[in-house]
């Protein structure tokens, strides 16, 4: 192991450890809003933990994932909050 | 060990810590809104550090260009949304006025409904 | 200095739209193509002859399938300015997502936000769409709400500490709107922008 090894494992751990906290506030809630917001956090991490497998490996095949994966997270959270925002309307 | 090693060995574990950070203070935040910053922001500034850091591992800058389109589309993207879920929050009365030191939206609100 | 070019396209300004010319039209969208034809090779990751076709060929057929509505767009580029606007942007960016950070660790219950409303100087649709993202970029600024009417945006921020960090606040705002105005401002952006400077001092005084 040396330092680089050791920079790559401290970052997966502390992704990892994020997408706990992630996950604890997507089940708490309180609001529709929060869990949008969470949603999103979560494509983030998903794109950040390709980025860490391709400088880990230095191969590029996911590469193109990222950029997938992060315009699926965002037309979905602004599809979410679009719709969050409709149905309070709708209650007024 | 070289130096673009050393370059990824400090900006990778960076970037992770601010996203570590930021999802913390989706935790621990009690607010909507500031939940809202904690979350969003400092995950784009993380994810473009581990991008900088891991594109220093890839053989050449063509394989590492698709990265930055993704560091860039987040970087567009992050303002949508917060200010789609600023809007939303604010107008469905989630924002806890409490912890507003000063909202002068709500004067300017309160100013037209009077004009009414 | 560099001077201010108006790369204001297809010549929407000055020749009456119905007038205008297929050729021009398409020159209009030749910039957007560009664009997408550029995304496309980038995303294959090599510039060859024939990536580049394909691109523009996929480009132009994506414009024509999704009916894009062509905007004249009215903006000037200074590239000195630009450089100095990503810079100031990153350093906020940075600057303030450490800032955060250290209130997410150390009393995050005690952290107050404020939403204060800066009238805008400019009155470009494109400036005032720039300022608001760049401002949402930031960690701990956020626009809630563009009076478009009476050019007044709303944007909260945290973390207030004291009155000094609501003023911080507008000063940051007003800021990173002249910032823009400077570096994507036509030159007449740029003389109404400094009009309204004026005038907001004058009212200070």
């Amino acid at each position: 192991m040396n330092l680089l090894d050791h920079a790559f494992t401290a970052a997966f751990a502390m992704l990892a450890a994020a997408v706990l906290f992630v996950l604890y506030r997507l089940v708490r809630g309180p609001s529709v809003l929060d869990r949008i917001i969470c949603l999103n956090a979560l494509s983030v991490l998903v794109v950040s933990f390709i980025a860490l497998e391709a400088g880990l490996r230095g191969d590029t095949a996911y590469i193109g994932l990222m950029v997938a994966i992060g315009l699926l997270g965002f037309v979905g959270t602004l599809t979410a909050t679009r719709f969050a925002e409709r149905r309070a309307h709708d209650r007024d | 060990m070289t130096a673009t090693d050393v370059v990824t060995a400090v900006l990778v574990p960076l970037g992770a810590l601010f996203t570590l950070i930021g999802t913390i203070g989706l935790v621990r935040f009690p607010t909507l809104l500031n939940r809202m910053h904690a979350a969003t922001k400092p995950d784009t500034v993380g994810l473009l550090l581990i991008i900088t850091g891991a594109a220093f591992q890839l053989p050449d800058v063509r394989s590492a260009a698709p990265m930055f389109l993704a560091a860039m589309f987040q970087f567009v993207t992050v303002p949508v949304l917060a200010q789609t879920v600023g809007r939303v929050s604010y107008s469905r009365g989630m924002v806890d006025s409490e912890r507003l030191v000063v909202d002068e939206l709500e004067e300017a609100v309160r100013t037209t409904r009077d004009d009414d | 200095m560099t001077e201010g070019m108006d790369t204001s396209s297809a010549g929407a300004s000055t020749s009456a739209v119905t007038t205008r010319s297929a050729g021009m039209r398409l020159l209009g969208r030749l910039p957007t193509v560009l664009w997408l034809t550029l995304m496309w090779v980038v995303l294959w990751g090599d510039p060859s002859p024939g990536t580049v076709i394909a691109g523009a060929v996929v480009g132009s057929l994506c414009y024509t399938v999704a009916k894009l509505p062509h905007i004249p767009v009215r903006l000037g580029f200074r590239p000195w300015h630009a450089l100095r606007l990503v810079g100031v942007i990153g350093y906020d960016l940075f600057r303030s997502s450490v800032h955060v950070a250290f209130h997410v660790l150390w009393r995050p219950a005690e952290v107050r936000g404020a939403i204060v409303a800066v009238p805008m100087r400019t009155d470009s649709d494109f400036l005032l769409a720039m300022v608001s993202g760049g401002l949402s970029l930031v960690t701990g600024s956020l626009v809630i709400e563009l009076n478009r009417d009476q050019g007044v945006i709303y944007v909260h921020g945290i973390p207030i500490e004291s009155d000094g960090a609501v003023d911080r606040l507008r000063r940051q705002v007003r800021r990173t709107e002249e910032l823009f105005v400077r570096a994507f401002g036509t030159a007449e952006d740029v003389a109404e922008f400094e009009r309204g400077d004026l005038g907001a001092q004058g009212e200070d005084r």
